[in-house]
C-alpha cells in the first residue's frame, strides 16, 4: 500500500502565522525529496484544535484516505490528545499521528521570521519521519475491583473507610494490633476544651464496627500484595496464629499506617531510668484520660512539672509539627487540675501552625504557666539540664518531667514499603507524589498515603487526608467502569534478552519479573509507566519502549540535525 | 580573522532530549512567556530523561550533532520516581566514553530544569549553544557513517 501523509500546519490564529512564514513552509515540505515514494498531503488551516479545524481535521483524513498524520501546530501538551481523538472517529489509528510543536518552539521564541521557519521546517520534517516509523497500537479495556484495602485502622484509616463505605465500597480494613483507634485513643482532649477526644474517637471506632461494608481485621499485617491499580490480589496474615488469608481483591490500597514516638532513652541528652518520674506526652494524655488526674508513681500530687520540647528534633532532623500545641493543651490540663504548682515549659522554638494555637498559647502564659526559651535542654533523671538563649548553663528539677519526643514512621514501614514497592523519603516516612501537588498519592498508581504515616501531622490533617484519598478513589474507581492502562508501555524482545535482570534492578515500580523456565524478562504492562528507564539499561537491547522507540527517536533526531 | 569570522557563522546542530513531564513542559512555559532562544536547538520529546540510552547519544554525535542536551527533572522530582537518577548515572559514563572518542565532553550537558523554570530552560539551551559555538563543529565525519 502507498502511504499518504497528511501534513497539517495550523496558523493558530495570528500565533504561528505571523512568526512562521507557512507559505514557505508548505512549499518546501511538499517538494522534499526524500519522501518520494510516499504521497504528501500538505495543508495549512487557521485554527485545527477548534469545532471547524477538527471537523476539517476528520473530513481530510477520510477523503484522502491518510494512513498518518501530522499535525504541526502547538504542544502535544495541549491538544495531542484532541487530535488523537479526531483519529479515534475515523479509521487511522491514533499512534500513527505525531504533533509537531512549531509554535512553542518556532514561532514564540524565535523572533527572527526565517530562522523560525527554517526550524519550523526541520522540526516537521522530523515529524514526518518520526510518524513513518510509528505503529498502531490498541488501547485494551480491563475491569477493575471498587473495593479498596486500608492498612492501618488508626483516625486516618477509619475516617477513609467511612468516607469509601458512605458510597457502599466494600472497605477491607486491616489494624495491626488488636483495637482500632490508633494513637488518637489516648488523647484526653482534642484541643484544650474540646471536649473528650475519646469519647468521638470510640463513637467512630463504633462506627466502621457496625457498617456492613466495612470488614475489620485486628491483629492483622499483610503479606503480599500483587497486581496493579485496579486489580491488587492480596493475602493477609490474620491473628496470633498468622494464619494466612487469600483470594482478597481490592482496586486500591491506602496506606495509614500512622507513626510512632521517638524513644527518648535512645538519646544521649535525656538519661532516666524506668522508676523516675518521666512521662512523653502520650503517657501523660492516658493517664489523664484513664485516672482523671496526675499523680506521682507514690499517688502524691507533684508540686512542680517541667514540660521539654523538641525532644530528638536535631536527631530526626524534622520539625515534628504537633508537639507545642500538643504540650500547650498538656500544660493548660495540668494547670486546670493542679492551679497552685509551678509548671515550666522548655522550648527551642515555637511551631503554632493552626489559626487557634496562638490564641491558646496566650491564654495558657496568661494562667500562670513559665515558657523559657532555650537553646538545648536535656534531662538527667528528673533535673533539667539547659542552655539559655545567652548561653548560660542552668540546672533545675521537678517533681515530674513531660517530654515530647519526635514523631517517626510506625513500626514495620519499611518492611511495608518494600512490600508495596513503594518509595520512603529521607525521614523515613512515606514519599508523596509530590509535596504540595499530589500530596496523598505515592509513585505507583492506586496506591496512596494518609496520616501520619506521609510525615508528622495531627488529627485534623490525618482526617483531611482521609477523605481527600476517599475522593480521588471514588472518582478513578467506578463500579462497571473499566480502565484503560497506558498502552505506551515497553515489552521484551525475549529472543534478544539474555536474562541479566537488569531491568528488572532499574524498574521503579516492579513491573517487570523473570520468567525462569525461558530464562527471559517479562514486563507486566499494566504496571508499566513506559518510563523507558530499562530500554536504557539493556544490555542487549531486548527492550522496547512502544511509541518511544529506537528507530522513532533515531530517525528523528538524525532528521532534525540532517 | 578568517578562522573568527567562520566561527561566527557556523550554527551548530544541537538536540535536546527532554523529559515529557518537566523539562517539555518548561520549554513550553518559556514558549507562552515568549522569552528569546537559540535556534539551534532541536528538541525530541522523551517521557522520562532515563530513556537515553548510550548508544542514542553517541549515534546523535555520531550522526552529526554539535552537542547534546539531556534534561529532566531535578533529583527527588521525578515523574518515575527515580529515572533522573539513572540519567545522571548514565551521563557520568557518557563523559568519559567521550573523551575516549577523541570527543570534547563539554558537548554534552545534562540539566534539571522542572515545570516551573522556562526562564532557567532558556539560559540553560543559550549558554549552552554559546558554549558549543566556540568548541566548533563535530569533529566526527558525518558521512563516514551514514
Amino acid at each position: 500500500m502507498r502511504l499518504k501523509i497528511g501534513v497539517y500546519v495550523c496558523e493558530c490564529g495570528p500565533n504561528i502565522a505571523e512568526r512562521v512564514d507557512i507559505d514557505r513552509v508548505i512549499k518546501v515540505i511538499s517538494s522534499l525529496e526524500e519522501f518520494e515514494d510516499i504521497e504528501l498531503v500538505v495543508k495549512r488551516y487557521k485554527l485545527l484544535c477548534s469545532n471547524d479545524g477538527q471537523a476539517f481535521l476528520k473530513n481530510e483524513i477520510e477523503s484522502n484516505a491518510l494512513t498518518h498524520l501530522v499535525v504541526a501546530a502547538c504542544s502535544p501538551r495541549d491538544h495531542e490528545s484532541t487530535f488523537m481523538n479526531v483519529c479515534k472517529k475515523t479509521n487511522l489509528n491514533p499512534y500513527l499521528f505525531n504533533m509537531v510543536n512549531i509554535r512553542e518552539h518556532c514561532a514564540w521564541v524565535i523572533p527572527d521570521k526565517a530562522k523560525a521557519t527554517e526550524k519550523a521546517i526541520r522540526s516537521i520534517r522530523a515529524g514526518i519521519r518520526r510518524t513513518l516509523h510509528q505503529s498502531e497500537l490498541l488501547e485494551r479495556e480491563l475491569d477493575a475491583n471498587p473495593d479498596v484495602l486500608i492498612v492501618g485502622g488508626g483516625i486516618a484509616g477509619m475516617e477513609a473507610a467511612l468516607m469509601l463505605a458512605d458510597e457502599k465500597r466494600k472497605v477491607c480494613l486491616i489494624e495491626k494490633t488488636e483495637r482500632l483507634g490508633g494513637k488518637s485513643i489516648f488523647y484526653s482532649q482534642l484541643l484544650s476544651r474540646q471536649g473528650n477526644s475519646a469519647k468521638m474517637i470510640q463513637q467512630k471506632i463504633e462506627a466502621v464496627q457496625q457498617n456492613a461494608h466495612i470488614q475489620v481485621f485486628t491483629e492483622t499485617e499483610l503479606e503480599s500484595v500483587v497486581g496493579f491499580f485496579g486489580n491488587f490480589e492480596i493475602v493477609l496474615k490474620v491473628g496470633k496464629e498468622t494464619e494466612l488469608q487469600t483470594g482478597l481483591k481490592a482496586g486500591a490500597i491506602v496506606i495509614a499506617t500512622g507513626f510512632r514516638l521517638l524513644n527518648p532513652n535512645k538519646l544521649p541528652q535525656t538519661v532516666y531510668q524506668k522508676e523516675d518520674e518521666v512521662y512523653t506526652t502520650l503517657e501523660v494524655e492516658s493517664m489523664i484520660l484513664n485516672e482523671g488526674k496526675i499523680s506521682l508513681k507514690s499517688g502524691k500530687s507533684p508540686q512542680s512539672i517541667a514540660l521539654v520540647h523538641c525532644v530528638g528534633r536535631d536527631e530526626k532532623g524534622y520539625c515534628s509539627t504537633i508537639c507545642c500545641s500538643t504540650i500547650i493543651k498538656i500544660a493548660r490540663m495540668l494547670k486546670a487540675k493542679l492551679p497552685q504548682i509551678s509548671i515550666r515549659v522548655y522550648y527551642r522554638d515555637l511551631c503554632l501552625p493552626h489559626k487557634t494555637d496562638q490564641q491558646t498559647y496566650e491564654e495558657v502564659k496568661a494562667e500562670g504557666v513559665d515558657f523559657i526559651r532555650v537553646k538545648e535542654a536535656g534531662i538527667q533523671n528528673t533535673s533539667i539540664e539547659y542552655t539559655q538563649i545567652d548561653g548560660v548553663k542552668k540546672k533545675e528539677s521537678a517533681d515530674m518531667v513531660i517530654l515530647a519526643p519526635a514523631m517517626e514512621p510506625a513500626d514495620g514501614t519499611e518492611a511495608l514499603a518494600e512490600l508495596l514497592n513503594v518509595s520512603l523519603g529521607e525521614t523515613g516516612f512515606f514519599q508523596e507524589a509530590h509535596h504540595h501537588l499530589n500530596p496523598v498519592a505515592t509513585s505507583i498508581e492506586g496506591i496512596y498515603i494518609v496520616g501520619a504515616a506521609q510525615g508528622p501531622k495531627g488529627i485534623s490533617e490525618s482526617v483531611a487526608q482521609a477523605q481527600a484519598v476517599s475522593g480521588k478513589i471514588l472518582n478513578r474507581l467506578i463500579p462497571g467502569e473499566k480502565i484503560v492502562p497506558e498502552v505506551k508501555v515497553c515489552k521484551v524482545l525475549e529472543d534478544f534478552c539474555t536474562g541479566c535482570q537488569t531491568c528488572l534492578e532499574v524498574c521503579c515500580y516492579g513491573a517487570i519479573s523473570f520468567n525462569e523456565v525461558k530464562g527471559v524478562s517479562v514486563v507486566n504492562e499494566a504496571v508499566c509507566r513506559g518510563c523507558g528507564n530499562c530500554v536504557a539499561s539493556c544490555p542487549s537491547g531486548a527492550m522496547r519502549a512502544i511509541h518511544f522507540t529506537t528507530p522513532q527517536l533515531y530517525r528523528e533526531m538524525i532528521e532534525a540535525i540532517r | 580573522m578568517e578562522d573568527q569570522k567562520q566561527k561566527e557563522e557556523f550554527f551548530p546542530k544541537i538536540v535536546g532530549y527532554l523529559c515529557n513531564w518537566c523539562t517539555y513542559a518548561a520549554a513550553d512555559l518559556a514558549g507562552s512567556s515568549k522569552m528569546e532562544l537559540s535556534p539551534s536547538l532541536n528538541v525530541i520529546r522523551v517521557m522520562c530523561s532515563s530513556r537515553v540510552d548510550y548508544n542514542l547519544v553517541l549515534t546523535t554525535f555520531f550522526g552529526g550533532a554539535d552537542g547534546i542536551l539531556i534534561a529532566g527533572c531535578h533529583p527527588g522530582d521525578c515523574h518515575y520516581d527515580k529515572g533522573n537518577y539513572y540519567a545522571r548515572r548514565r551521563y557520568a559514563l557518557l563523559k568519559s566514553i567521550l573523551e575516549t572518542l577523541k570527543l570534547d565532553p563539554e558537548r554534552l550537558q545534562l540539566s534539571w530544569i522542572s515545570a516551573s523554570e522556562g526562564k532557567r530552560y532558556v539560559d540553560v539551551v543559550n549558554e549552552f549553544t554559546e558554549r558549543i559555538k566556540k568548541l566548533g563543529p563535530n569533529p566526527i565525519n558525518r558521512n563516514a557513517y551514514y
